[in-house]
């Protein structure tokens, strides 16, 4: 459907003048999504954009990062939706919008295919690889994960979904649970697995069921979050922090020991407001709920029963090595304290060795990445995380840009930053995609063959989504996912 | 996209826009409509990634200080979400947050330069 052919003769006669041009996106997580639609929204020349996509299915860590019972964070989905159907068929402004989901890049369809074929393309795959904290133990005690098989698990992620590693486990013995890290995303770790026997939260999400039932199988008392740095070095934001704090409505209470909280040592006189929210907020939720001054504090009363289950920060220390019994289970890790330098770098005091005690151990230390299988070839520089770019143009090994090629989202930065800021970035860097591709007199737009790969369409995710939804109505959830691709492929033949 | 009510005759409330470029927008609009609402009614430049919810921090508006104060406070989601807006100021608020009244009649809010994140520690 390339060329303007198939337009209305109106749009042609329109945009007679500046020829059409094609740009390709590699991956449908929200920062490929933005760049689509900024592109589709601002562009003065007609345009066939492409989304390619490795899942069957859109909307990368949308669907299979963001906790499910945060669905709200989710609303940018519609968005591009509407994006999509708009531009399904060519509109009033000429531009045309195609999904090609089930293509991996790099393996089904080369990278170097689409800078020939293309007259832009914009890498937005993301980071979907594990960092490692590189200690004995790591790879081989059962009971140890990392976050990211986690979320993706309890997300109902295809490839993991249906793990044996996770759905096989002994959850039933999980009393105690250490967390490396402190990010948003170990505090939804912690909240998924503290809340998780409550129906109110989790009864109507889209959360994985085989990964909710194991969950509740595990007689789940105490969560560490275990950082390097100090509490003003905390990583998560005071949205997720206050959302730990409040499920003490569900007896669950938080704790953070007066040796790395203390809110008279803290020097807050050159604070930002986050820092001096963070600081209030725990001051008044450690008190008990009747000694605390805010009202905004004392929204949710504890239940009449008192505690059952706890979360706790522990701060300036540094992991060792993960300690398992004769049958390769995870019995403790060793940590050691940390002291902050005065210019906050960490120097661990490695002789005073500490035990914690757990059951299973979840490393979270941010999302790792990697090149596509032909950068060396096209040498595309990459490095510590992301590629090589000038504010979003790609750069060559040796710091040249690379002309058509662009880098948007966690895998033009590393793996930070919310949603808000990934389009915030998406669209700036199709902003100067546009000025770019004004620039370019002639179009090297030609068709791309994909006739060996059985790739899915947006119609067909929207038959999906249907069904999802649908069989969601039925058990009274918002969604129930297809958790593996075999499954969806088949429900589309049918 | 931002559905509005049609203001009945002699309830018209006045809002002004201060876009990007300086420009200004004046509109007339009911009592209940938010500042999202009306920003997408009219295709300014304010995106709502999370519709309306709360949750995302890309509906930020710079209250002009003469009505900042007859505002209801910001809850405690609001907060959480305005400590992650790009360029906060004292008077910084939720589009999606502030519906029209009469209490603030002929408000005036600027759209920041930009809704990029200040910290990159958030999320990682
Ligand atoms: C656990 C977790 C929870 C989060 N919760 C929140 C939250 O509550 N609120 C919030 O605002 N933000 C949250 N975030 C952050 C948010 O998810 C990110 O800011 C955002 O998803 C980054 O978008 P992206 O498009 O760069 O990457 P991704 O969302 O990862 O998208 C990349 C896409 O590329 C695809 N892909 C990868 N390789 C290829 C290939 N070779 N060919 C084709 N396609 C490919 C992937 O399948 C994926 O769909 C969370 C993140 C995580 C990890
Ligand atoms: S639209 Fe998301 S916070 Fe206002």
């Amino acid at each position: 459907m390339t060329g303007t052919s198939m337009h209305p003769i109106r749009v042609f006669v329109r945009w007679a003048t500046t020829q059409r041009k094609s740009v390709s996106i590699i991956g449908s997580g929200p920062s490929g999504f933005y760049t689509a639609c900024r592109l589709l929204s601002k562009s003065p020349i007609p345009l066939d954009v492409t989304l390619w996509e490795k899942l069957p299915v859109p909307f990368g860590l949308s669907r299979y990062g963001v906790a499910p019972d945060h669905p709200e964070v989710k609303n940018c989905e519609q968005t591009f939706t509407e994006y999509a159907r708009k531009y399904l068929y060519p509109g009033v402004d000429g531009h045309t919008f195609r999904f090609r989901g089930n293509v991996t890049i790099g393996k089904d369809l080369e990278l170097n295919t689409l800078m020939k074929r293309q007259d832009a393309v914009i890498l937005s795959y993301g980071c979907s690889g594990d960092h490692k904290l590189g200690i004995p133990g790591e790879d081989d005690t059962k009971g140890v994960f990392t976050s990211r098989e986690i979320v993706n698990w309890y997300n109902g992620h295809p490839d993991f979904a249906k793990s044996e590693k996770l759905n096989g486990f002994d959850w039933e013995s999980v009393r105690k649970v250490g967390i490396i890290g402190n990010g948003n995303v170990a505090l939804d770790l912690a909240r998924v697995l503290l809340s998780c026997r409550e129906n109110d939260i989790w009864a109507h999400t889209d959360i994985n069921p085989f990964a909710l039932s194991a969950f509740r199988r595990a007689p789940i008392q105490e969560v560490k979050l275990i950082a390097r740095r100090d509490f003003v070095h905390s990583k998560f934001t005071n949205k997720e922090y206050r959302e730990l704090w409040e499920l003490e409505q569900y007896g669950i209470r938080g704790f953070i020991s007066d040796q790395y909280f203390d809110a008279s040592k803290i020097d807050l006189t050159n604070a930002d407001r986050v820092q001096k929210r963070r600081v209030e907020m725990t001051s008044e939720y450690l008190k008990p709920f009747n000694e605390r001054t805010k009202k905004n504090y004392r929204k949710f009363p504890p239940p009449a029963a008192g505690f059952k289950k706890h979360w706790e920060m522990d701060y300036l220390k540094t992991p060792l090595r993960i300690n398992s019994g004769a049958d390769g289970k995870l019995k403790s890790l060793t940590v050691c304290p940390n002291i902050l330098s005065a210019d906050s770098k960490i120097e661990p005091l490695a002789y005073e060795e500490i035990d914690y005690d757990m059951d299973v151990l979840i490393t979270s230390l941010g999302y790792g990445s990697s090149p596509l299988v032909d950068f060396p070839s096209l040498n595309i520089g990459f490095a510590k995380n992301h590629v090589y770019n000038d504010r979003g143009m790609v750069l060559n090994t040796q710091g040249s840009i690379i002309p058509g090629l662009y880098v948007s989202g966690w895998i033009k930065k590393g793996s930070s930053g919310v949603i808000a800021s990934t389009m915030a970035d998406a669209f700036e860097v199709a902003d100067m995609v546009i000025t770019d591709l004004r620039s370019v007199a002639s179009s090297k737009s030609r068709a791309i063959d994909i006739s060996g790969v059985r790739f899915t369409t947006w119609k067909d995710w929207e038959k999906i989504d249907l069904e999802e939804k649908a069989r969601g109505k039925f058990q009274n959830k918002i969604r129930d996912k297809f958790i593996d691709t075999n499954d969806i492929l088949a429900f589309l033949r049918e | 996209h931002g559905h509005l009510t049609k203001p009945k005759k002699g309830e018209e409330l006045h809002v002004t826009f201060i876009l990007k470029d300086g420009t200004q927008k004046t509109y007339e609009v009911a009592a209940g409509d938010s500042l999202l609402d009306i920003a997408q009614a009219h295709n300014l430049d304010m995106e709502g990634a999370c519709g309306g919810s709360c949750a995302c921090s890309t509906c930020h508006v710079i209250v002009d200080p003469d009505y900042y104060d007859a505002l209801e406070e910001p809850d405690d989601d609001e907060n959480d979400m305005l400590d992650l807006a790009y360029g906060l100021t004292e008077t910084s608020r939720l589009g999606c947050q502030i519906k029209m009244s009469k209490a603030i009649d002929g408000i005036r809010v600027a759209l920041p330069a930009m809704t990029r994140n200040v910290s990159n520690k958030d999320f990682d």
